[in-house]
């Protein structure tokens, strides 16, 4: 376990520029530009401001409006359970940089040859293959949610304190409602999930970064995509019963994009279905039937799926040679 | 169970390449032996093999384990430096030490400390802004602080000046062996670990040519410059190299008696350059 921490710390020097000063400066932009907006708004009448507010972009004098007709509770029971939404941007961006961070992990050591350097520590192949997917799949979800909650309530904090400015006090019914201190626990319930979900993805592009000698991207991407186009090919000329649009969907899709919090809800009858129940599609919403994915075979078959990828991945990292 | 490695008909195959050739051999513990091949002899991938980084055909044991499968327990005890630019750029000295310090368990973080408050290095310079000489000498660093068994060497001076690279052997004579360690070590430099070498393999096309323990060498080897009226005889008795100096001819016998040579001319003991030379004759051809 203590080697774990090590080869985890590892992984955080060699990526703190992706891992966490990514989110930081992204998280801080945004926080930055909200807080402009609001000071602008309050500044002239005739500046035309926008602000993300139930997931959707509104400007601050329909705001104005909204709210001098709805009482600060209603108001406040909004914005409690909408203020993470504000921060979607960073989770998209994690999925993105996980999936190159998944891509080089077993391939740029190879290339640099200091993967002698590694392997002459008492560290199996195992442990750092494992130390790549906890990595991956709980120390960068991790970061980006903590950097998405201070973010979403340094904006939230920002927007309660100039509607306040502007005597209308919804600062105490905000700390009152629920909703605020669920928005973390629910951030964190979506974690399994998508741990779940992304699993056959990190497992395919960690067995790709350790297989290939060169040309990571083009081996994890194209050919699941070649497949498909000879797929399409064989089904013109010879006509056999192949389903393409199934292969894209589950195969091609849950490989290459599981790694976008969410994608789960982008799927077959099951999507749709959790989204029209959830009405929209923010975060409190969704939490819930968000679960209801832990019933699909997909996401079961995908996951022991990546278990076999990552073994993969383990045997391969075995012998492979510097490059 | 005295030999620390033992080789039985090893070998390995790259399609039809026989990179090594069914060679056995044995290394007892406490001894500094020298690889020495040309380049694509066998060496680095006789080194691969023991340290468990290349599947193989044969028989091969270190320190009573089988390096196949039994990699992760091997490497407690066995330490090695590949080359001297395989520390990867982003890594910083403080890092390297506490990472090394974290997962080895035989690692002494003292010694490292006290090894690199001797050089130029400081806790947070980086890898990519260090010379190959500093490089060498971080590597070093955490390697000497390791206690283990086995030390594998290959080319660890490799892009190294004259200085840094004496520097390293004596810095691994007297701050790192004793009695209970081994090194194995490759180079092309071979005058300048001769002397600190116990026990010399040369290897050449996957086979070992020459397995001789240093002080063997001058009971078995003798050159011989011989005049031009007694070379007959001195053919005679089966030289196993003969060069041109001046117009005499220089012999090297492979276990004639000094005594029987010194009545054909001037007997020296040969340096390892020159028997290495004189058994890879051809190997370049």
């Amino acid at each position: 376990m203590n080697k774990l921490k090590w080869l985890i710390k590892r992984e955080l020097w060699e990526h703190k520029g992706m891992l966490l000063w990514t989110p930081v400066v992204i998280g801080a932009v945004m926080t930055a530009l909200a807080a402009a907006m609001l000071l602008f708004s309050t500044q002239g009448a005739h500046f035309q401001s926008q602000l993300m507010v139930n997931g959707q972009v509104t400007d601050l004098h329909h705001m104005g409006g909204f709210l001098e007709g709805g009482a600060p509770a209603d108001v406040a029971a909004v914005l409690a359970k909408h203020y993470l939404d504000a921060t979607t941007p960073l989770f998209i961006v994690m999925g993105i940089l996980i999936f190159f961070y998944c891509l080089s992990a077993l391939y740029h050591d190879r290339r640099d040859r200091s993967l002698l350097f590694w392997k002459s520590l008492p560290v199996s192949d195992r442990l750092t293959v494992a130390s790549k997917l906890a990595t991956a799949l709980v120390v960068a979800p991790l970061i980006t949610s903590a950097v998405a909650l201070a973010s979403g309530l340094a904006m939230l904090i920002m927007l309660a304190l100039t509607m306040s400015a502007r005597h209308f006090n919804v600062i105490g019914p905000l700390l009152a409602s629920p909703d605020l201190y669920l928005g973390p626990l629910r951030l964190l319930g979506m974690w399994p999930i998508y741990f779940l979900w992304a699993l056959p993805t990190v497992g395919w592009l960690l067995m790709v970064s350790a297989w290939a000698r060169s040309k990571v991207f083009l081996w994890a991407v194209g050919s699941p995509l070649l497949i498909a186009m000879l797929g399409v090919w064989a089904q013109k000329t010879l006509q056999p019963a192949l389903d393409i649009a199934w292969y894209m969907r589950h195969i091609v899709g849950h490989l290459l994009l599981g790694l976008i919090p969410g994608s789960w809800f982008m799927r077959d009858r099951f999507g749709g279905r959790a989204l029209a129940d959830a009405g929209d599609a923010s975060l409190s919403s969704l939490s819930g039937p968000a679960w209801d994915v832990l019933g699909t075979p997909s996401l079961w078959l995908g996951a022991a799926a990546g278990v076999l990828m990552l073994y993969v991945a383990i045997r391969l990292r075995r012998w492979r040679d510097a490059s | 169970m005295s030999a620390l490695i033992s080789a039985k008909h090893l070998s390995k195959h790259y399609g039809q390449h026989r990179a090594i050739d069914d060679i056995s051999f044995e290394i007892a513990p406490g001894r500094i032996v020298g690889l020495i091949g040309p380049n694509g002899s066998g060496k680095t991938t006789t080194l691969k093999a023991i340290l468990g980084l290349t599947p193989f055909q044969g028989e091969l044991t270190v320190l009573g384990l089988d390096p196949r499968t039994e990699r992760d327990r091997l490497m407690r005890d066995v330490c090695f430096v590949a080359d001297v630019a395989i520390l990867p750029r982003w890594l910083k000295v403080g890092d390297a030490v506490d990472f090394v310090a974290g997962v080895h368990p035989r690692f002494d973080r003292s010694k490292a400390e006290r090894y690199l408050a001797n050089t130029k290095l400081t806790p947070s310079m980086p890898v990519k802004a260090m010379s190959k000489g500093m490089l060498a000498q971080l590597h070093l660093a955490l390697v000497m602080a390791i206690d283990a068994r086995l030390l594998v060497l290959d080319e660890p001076t490799l892009g190294l000046d004259i200085l840094y690279r004496k520097q390293f052997y004596q810095d691994l004579l007297e701050e790192y062996f004793d009695e209970k360690k081994t090194i194995v070590i490759t180079t092309h430099q071979i005058e300048e670990i001769e002397h600190i070498l116990t026990d010399l393999m040369f290897i050449r096309d996957g086979k070992i040519t020459l397995s001789v323990a240093m002080d063997q060498i001058g009971e078995r080897f003798n050159e011989v410059m011989v005049a031009p009226s007694e070379l007959d005889a001195a053919l005679a008795l089966r030289p196993i190299s003969q060069r041109q100096v001046f117009g005499k001819s220089i012999l090297l016998f492979d276990g004639v008696p000094r005594a029987q040579l010194a009545a054909l001319g001037e007997t020296r003991l040969p340096s390892v350059a020159d028997l290495f030379v004189a058994t890879m004759k051809g190997a370049q051809a």
